[in-house]
């Protein structure tokens, strides 16, 4: 079958796409086919098809097992891992879970406690609850003086953030930090903050203009408050 | 390994890793990374060099497993890709390809008989391709080869197959330009 056929051969974009998938140009032809790659869909799909076209050939090459040294390679190359990605960020879960009936506070901090990114040495939790609603869930890692708090039936304001305050027994209100109303965050307790955060201290939101209260007492609304407990 | 399991298990899990999801990379990597540190061993012809470049080719899959669009491609033809594409680079940045023996373009034997990876592609798809190559002339189906398994460049082939360069190009040329036609048949 050699030559039969009209030897005109592939149009010049194809053939750019062609050579680059079978790995034949040099380095600034690549260079060059990989910035139409980039900008050209059309081309890409293209190059994408002559892969596909290609591709079995690979079924002759042997596998060979790379040494497990590799993936700890791989592993530390990525970017640090987030708090806990799929549920933990899946506001639909927490609101879910909120809004289901009966032991759903215990449910809600048990979850937290279990997918947050702590030792539950000692777990302070709080519900924070205002109008009927429960709007976030917190728990507190004493050891490690960190505070994750999750959204359940907070409804976003469009104009203010919800910030987080701990009142301790004297009843001033110290700021913690903001709040996210769509995903879990986690706040650092800092220097005493962290001595006071016991049973006998309250966790308050409050509504905030954007960037918090500049005056280290809550200035809008407190929307709902919790007592902390030992879980 | 079950072919179609593990075809839809590497693209559920590459579905995953937009999320952030790194025990999905794991998946995929458990579950691929022979067949493409073979692909990078077979173009690169060092271990360490191999090694560097599969580290290389997993964090691209991380960062571009959006792009992985699996009603247009097969996992394995997407991954294999960057491998062989990253393991490319390397070889143009050290300006030289591993593999310069000589290719003896009169003496070229056809290919053995397939040895498809049946826990890789479709065994079909690579018999078709394998029919096609067949069709091809000789020094053709060794140019093809020289590039694909070695990654050579125009004038690399030249030097190997002892021809001009331009001769080289219009093999190459000719040969994608026939081998489109019969895969297309």
């Amino acid at each position: 079958m050699s030559d039969t056929f009209d030897h005109s051969g592939l149009p010049e974009d194809e053939l750019l796409a062609a050579e680059y998938a079978l790995g034949v140009l040099d380095g600034i032809g690549r260079a060059t086919a990989e910035q139409r790659i980039a900008r050209d869909r059309g081309f890409a799909r293209l190059v994408a098809t002559w892969e596909q076209r290609l591709a079995p050939w690979a079924a002759e090459i042997p596998e060979m097992l790379p040494p497990p040294h590799v993936w700890d390679r791989i592993s530390g190359a990525l970017p640090p891992q987030p708090a806990r990605p799929g549920l933990w960020q899946n506001l639909a879960f927490w609101r879910g879970l909120s809004f289901a009936a009966g032991a759903l506070a215990a449910a809600c901090v048990a979850a937290v406690v279990y997918f947050g990114a702590f030792t539950p040495t000692e777990p302070l939790v709080a519900t924070i609850e205002g109008g009927g609603q429960r709007h976030f869930v917190a728990a507190i890692d004493v050891k490690r003086g960190t505070v994750a708090i999750v959204p359940a039936a907070f409804r976003a304001d469009a104009t203010r953030v919800p910030e987080l305050w701990l009142i301790p027994p004297d009843g001033r209100p110290r700021p913690v930090g903001l709040l996210r109303p769509d995903a879990p965050v986690t706040l650092t307790l800092s220097g005493d903050l962290a001595s006071l955060a016991k049973t006998d201290a309250v966790l308050a939101v409050s509504l905030e203009p954007p960037g918090g209260s500049t005056t280290g007492l809550p200035t809008g609304p407190v929307i709902g408050t919790g007592k902390l407990t030992n879980l | 390994m079950d072919l179609d399991a593990n075809r839809s298990l590497i693209a559920a899990a590459l579905g995953r890793i937009p999320d952030g999801d790194r025990a999905a990379l794991q998946t995929v990597y458990r579950l691929t990374s022979a067949k493409l540190f073979g692909v990078c061993l077979r173009i690169l012809g060092e271990h360490s060099e191999a090694e560097d470049v599969l580290q290389e080719v997993y964090v691209t899959v991380w960062r571009k497993a959006a792009d992985f669009d699996a009603r247009r491609a097969s996992p394995m033809t997407w991954l294999i890709a960057i491998a062989r594409n990253r393991s490319i680079d390397r070889l143009r940045a050290s300006r030289t390809s591993r593999n310069m023996e000589s290719i003896d373009v009169v003496a070229d034997v056809a290919d053995t008989a397939p040895r498809a990876d049946a826990a890789l592609e479709g065994v079909q798809e690579h018999a078709r391709l394998h029919g096609c190559l067949e069709g091809l002339a000789s020094h053709e189906r060794a140019a093809l080869r020289g590039a694909f398994f070695d990654g050579n460049t125009y004038e690399d082939l030249a030097t190997r197959m002892k021809v001009p360069l331009g001769t080289t190009k219009s093999w190459i040329r000719r040969a994608m330009f026939k081998l489109k036609a019969c895969l297309e048949q």
